[in-house]
């Protein structure tokens, strides 16, 4: 598998690092028990399209979403994470 | 109280042998040298203050940093692209340190000497892309990493920056190398090994290339 990233370029699996699911959003602050509980430790089996951070590590230490098919491993479009860069915050 | 000497040392003192390496009888098909004694600067724009810094660099050094995988040269400076809105400032003899760049650049970016904390080799000769190839997975071709193309990658699991520098006088290709100190003597060896069967041509160098 390689990862086109959005500022090196197409790279090699072996320079990125999977961290998880992009999908959950933390809670505000006041939130339910459940709501918490959810956001720590529940997470969608999906088959099909989804959406994943990643981090380049081996290369320009940018973290990135990347959108991706479980059932194919088909990389639909890979983007700076919010964050990622100076410039990007808040462009 | 204890007496301390805090001679600057290469971390490839040890390792590094100058002279020929590998095989025998016939011509050194790569030049291995390290470079020692340079002054690097990594600069890292604050946040959302990536145009504010490119215009301080361009203030500076009379170049915009560069803002893709890039090496841009300067009379007495190389500025090469670490990753987004962050850049390396390699230079020698002083000119461009933390005491005389902090005043011009401090304000949209943090700054960080790295002068001790990598270490540059510098790769060449007419095996040394055959020899990078077997490290690295990018295309070092001509066509597709050009005189000042640059790239932060991994190398046998270790994170570096590359950069092609200006060609040899005998015009092939000079590919330049920053890697962590404590990495260093791990890399040198993988890179010797991965040499060896064209012949090495070992030493080391105060010149930037």
């Amino acid at each position: 598998m390689r990862i086109v990233c959005p500022f090196c370029g197409e790279r090699e699996l072996g320079e990125f690092t999977y961290l998880g699911d992009a999908k959950p959003m933390r809670p505000v602050a006041g939130a339910s028990e459940d709501e918490v509980f959810d956001y720590v430790y529940l997470r969608d089996n999906v088959a099909g399209e989804t959406s994943e951070y990643w981090y380049h590590g081996g290369g320009c230490r940018a973290w990135l979403k990347v959108t991706r098919n479980t059932l194919t491993h088909e990389i639909s479009s890979v983007e700076a994470a919010a964050g990622a860069g100076a410039a990007k915050v808040g462009a | 109280m204890a007496e301390f000497s805090w001679a600057p040392r290469s971390s490839l003192e040890k390792a590094l042998v100058a002279g020929a390496h590998g095989a025998r009888g016939i011509e050194a098909g790569v030049s291995l040298t390290e470079i020692r004694n340079f002054d690097l600067i990594q600069v890292m724009a604050r946040r959302g203050k990536g145009a504010e810094l490119a215009k301080a660099t361009k203030a500076r050094f009379g170049v915009v940093p560069p803002d893709a995988p890039k090496a841009v040269q300067t009379p007495d400076a190389t500025l090469i692209w670490s990753g987004p809105d962050q850049f390396f400032v390699l230079s020698k003899g002083g000119k461009h340190t933390m005491l005389t760049l902090a005043p011009a650049l401090s304000g949209p970016a943090s700054l960080s000497d790295q002068s001790h904390a990598r270490v540059l080799i510098s790769i060449s000769g007419a095996k040394a892309r055959t020899t990078l190839a077997k490290l690295s997975s990018i295309d070092l071709y001509a066509g597709a990493f050009p005189i000042g193309a640059a790239a932060a990658t991994s190398m046998d699991h270790t994170s570096v920056t590359l950069w092609r520098g200006g060609d040899r006088p005998d015009e092939l290709a000079v590919f330049n190398l920053l890697v962590f100190a404590t990495f260093a003597e791990s890399l040198w060896h993988t890179m010797l090994d991965a040499a060896a069967e064209f012949s090495v041509d070992i030493s080391h160098s105060e010149e930037l290339a």
